[in-house]
């Protein structure tokens, strides 16, 4: 077998004080939890106008990760792409953090976290036309299906992880899917309200997915000094250029749908009301216009440097899109009667960023960071060569 | 089996706000500071807006009372997906406190802004008002001893005075009706069995012209608003 996979060493200096770093966001994450669970949520931004906030953007950011990461993962086990193998093990792992993490987020945003055991009682106590539950089903799933998947990989069964490949790839596209539709299906939001919302939020999962994967492969092969196979990054580079044009065109239908008369009030005012700079400046700036260049340009999108800052863009520019979709589109004022309303009830919401949730949502983060820290010290997760130093040159197999 | 509605009339409505505050405290609903106010944080089973329409010189600024709509498909039932708001056979769509997990997608999928999230650990001077009037102080605290921050809350049509009263024998929609109902100094509000044609809400919407908040929906809102 050519290419075998090992752990990180995990004794340097900069590894453990990662580690203490980590873990001293993620107490300070916690403490705020604690305080937003026993003092209630207006320790944070959230209010009846804007009622979800920073870890519900969080949440359906993540599961966009997750879901992404976990399609590419498939590239080698199920499409038998045979240049993505180093790093689909570490795909796989990346993307149960991240489920991991965006379940997280749903707990931090429930009023009332130890009650979240009722999101999993499907059929039982769930109402199943909601969304939600339907989700909690697509959500637990996922995960499950995750850590078999991965455990079949570790366990080298070429024929069971194929299958599992197959299932986790169809299971990846339903979980972003339903929670596009968590979005897209609420009639009251009109900047929500969308048949295209799934379809949106999948490639928006296989876009910023991609493009975590990259940076991830990119940054642990170069701490862990790992020779890694630069044409694997440039292939990358340009799905991620195609999945990008993909996503930008189906926003911009669905924002022409809407912009269209009558009834256009809503997205007139997302495009150009006091949010307008998360939809104009992080959405469409960062997500599509500029990596959509540096993608496209015939000299930077050839080069790690270039390719890297068009992932960094996306990423930030995905967040940005949830951002842009979850305040504003709670932010627009109801209109529940004809004519102007008249005070607070006719006004935009505000979201002020508070410190707790602000710490809230980074302790998110650095729990995924530390689970990513010990996953790799502990898993054969990395690729290495029969000398033992380094990745070498795919060969064929399976 | 009543299906429980309410009229209000827009001609005798003057936008007072008696029925938020009879609301507040027969509910017990804390009262909200100015900063929870102006942040959009107090809760809120009854509120009354103001709309303005037409333009200079013919302008018109009319006060619209807002309870729950308690809708026939009411699409905050159809999103709870801990069965925490639910439509009871008389038609009015409770919250069960004990339930709610807090996820907030019933304020996401109310169309009329009707539901408010207790965001926090209320002062008990705050909840528990000891200046009620007697006649009040007999319903004892509403039908849960203390409340909790974390949970969705919303108007109930004040289905503990309708179980009580339907336990008494009293006739309702005459001698027992809501809080606001109650409160209204207008009598703009009228509440009472929208399927039994000999109640006063039904002869009323069967004689003067009627809307529905936010028809295009099809949430079918059990509370009418007779036009001016």
């Amino acid at each position: 077998m050519a290419l075998t996979f090992s752990q990180i060493e995990g004794k340097s200096k900069g590894f453990y004080i990662l580690l203490i770093i980590l873990a001293a966001f993620t107490l300070i994450g916690f403490i705020c939890f604690m305080v937003s669970y026993i003092t209630g949520h207006h320790v944070l931004g959230t209010s009846n106008i804007i009622p979800w906030g920073m870890p519900i953007i969080i949440t359906i950011y993540l599961i966009g990760l997750s879901a992404g990461s976990l399609i590419l993962s498939s590239l080698t086990y199920v499409f038998k792409k045979e240049e993505y193998r180093p790093i689909s093990r570490l795909a796989v792992f990346l993307a149960i953090i991240l489920i991991f993490g965006a379940m997280m987020g749903i707990a931090l945003d429930l009023g009332r976290p130890e009650k979240s055991w009722r999101l999993f009682m499907f059929f039982v106590l769930n109402n199943m036309r909601s969304m939600f539950a339907v989700n909690g089903i697509l959500y637990g799933g996922y995960f499950l299906i995750g850590i078999v998947y991965l455990g079949a990989i570790f366990a080298e069964k070429y024929r069971f992880i194929r299958m599992m490949g197959m299932l986790a790839v169809f299971w990846a596209a339903l979980v972003h899917m339903g929670t596009g539709a968590i979005f897209g299906f609420i009639a009251t939001r009109p900047i929500f309200f969308s048949p295209i919302k799934p379809f949106e939020f999948l490639a928006a999962a296989m876009v910023s997915g991609l493009a975590l994967l990259i940076i991830a492969v990119v940054a642990i092969f170069k701490f862990t000094k790992r020779d890694f196979n630069k044409t694997i990054i440039f292939s990358l580079g340009k799905l991620l250029l195609t999945l990008i044009i993909l996503l930008a065109v189906m926003v911009l239908v669905d924002k022409l749908t809407h912009l269209y008369s009558p009834d256009r009030e809503p997205i007139v005012w997302l495009l150009t009301g006091t949010y307008s700079w998360t939809f104009w400046g992080l959405q469409a700036g960062l997500a599509y216009i500029l990596p959509i260049v540096l993608l496209a340009h015939p000299r930077c999108g050839m080069t790690i440097k270039g390719v890297i800052v068009a992932a960094f863009s996306v990423v930030i520019g995905i967040f940005g899109e949830r951002f842009a979709l979850v305040i504003p589109g709670t932010a627009y004022p109801l209109p529940f009667y004809p004519g102007k309303i008249e005070g607070i009830w006719g006004a935009a919401g505000s979201f002020p960023i508070t410190p707790v949730e602000s710490f809230m949502s980074i302790g998110i983060f650095t729990l995924m960071g530390l689970f990513l820290l010990v996953g790799l010290k502990y898993l054969e997760l990395l690729p290495v060569g029969q000398t033992g130093q380094q990745a070498p040159q795919p060969e064929k197999k399976i | 089996m009543p299906r429980w509605g309410m009229v209000i009339d827009q001609d005798k409505c003057i936008g007072c706000q008696a029925c938020s505050t009879a609301c507040k405290s027969e509910n017990n609903v804390p009262h909200g500071s100015p900063d929870e106010q102006r942040l959009r944080k107090d809760i809120y089973w009854n509120k009354v807006i103001a709309v303005t329409s037409g333009k200079y010189p013919k302008v018109n600024t009319e006060p619209i009372s807002m309870p729950c709509m308690h809708c026939d498909d009411a699409p905050c039932v159809t999103v709870c997906p801990a069965k925490a708001t639910y439509r009871r056979e008389d038609g009015i769509v409770v919250q069960d406190f004990r339930r709610c997990i807090g996820c907030k997608y019933c304020i996401v999928a109310c169309p009329y802004g009707a539901r408010s999230f207790n965001s926090k650990e209320q002062e008990e001077k705050e909840y528990l008002r000891q200046d009620l009037p007697p006649d009040r102080s007999v319903w004892g605290q509403w039908p849960f001893p203390t409340r909790t921050h974390g949970v969705v809350e919303k108007c109930t049509f004040c289905f503990h005075r309708i179980d009580q009263g339907i336990k008494e024998g009293k006739k309702i929609g005459k001698e027992v009706v809501p809080a606001c109902v109650e409160d209204c100094p207008t009598r703009a509000r009228i509440f009472g069995d929208l399927d039994d044609t000999h109640s006063e809400v039904s002869s009323l919407l069967a004689s003067r012209d009627w809307i529905r908040l936010r028809e295009g929906l099809d949430t079918k809102p059990k509370v009418y608003y007779l036009l001016k």
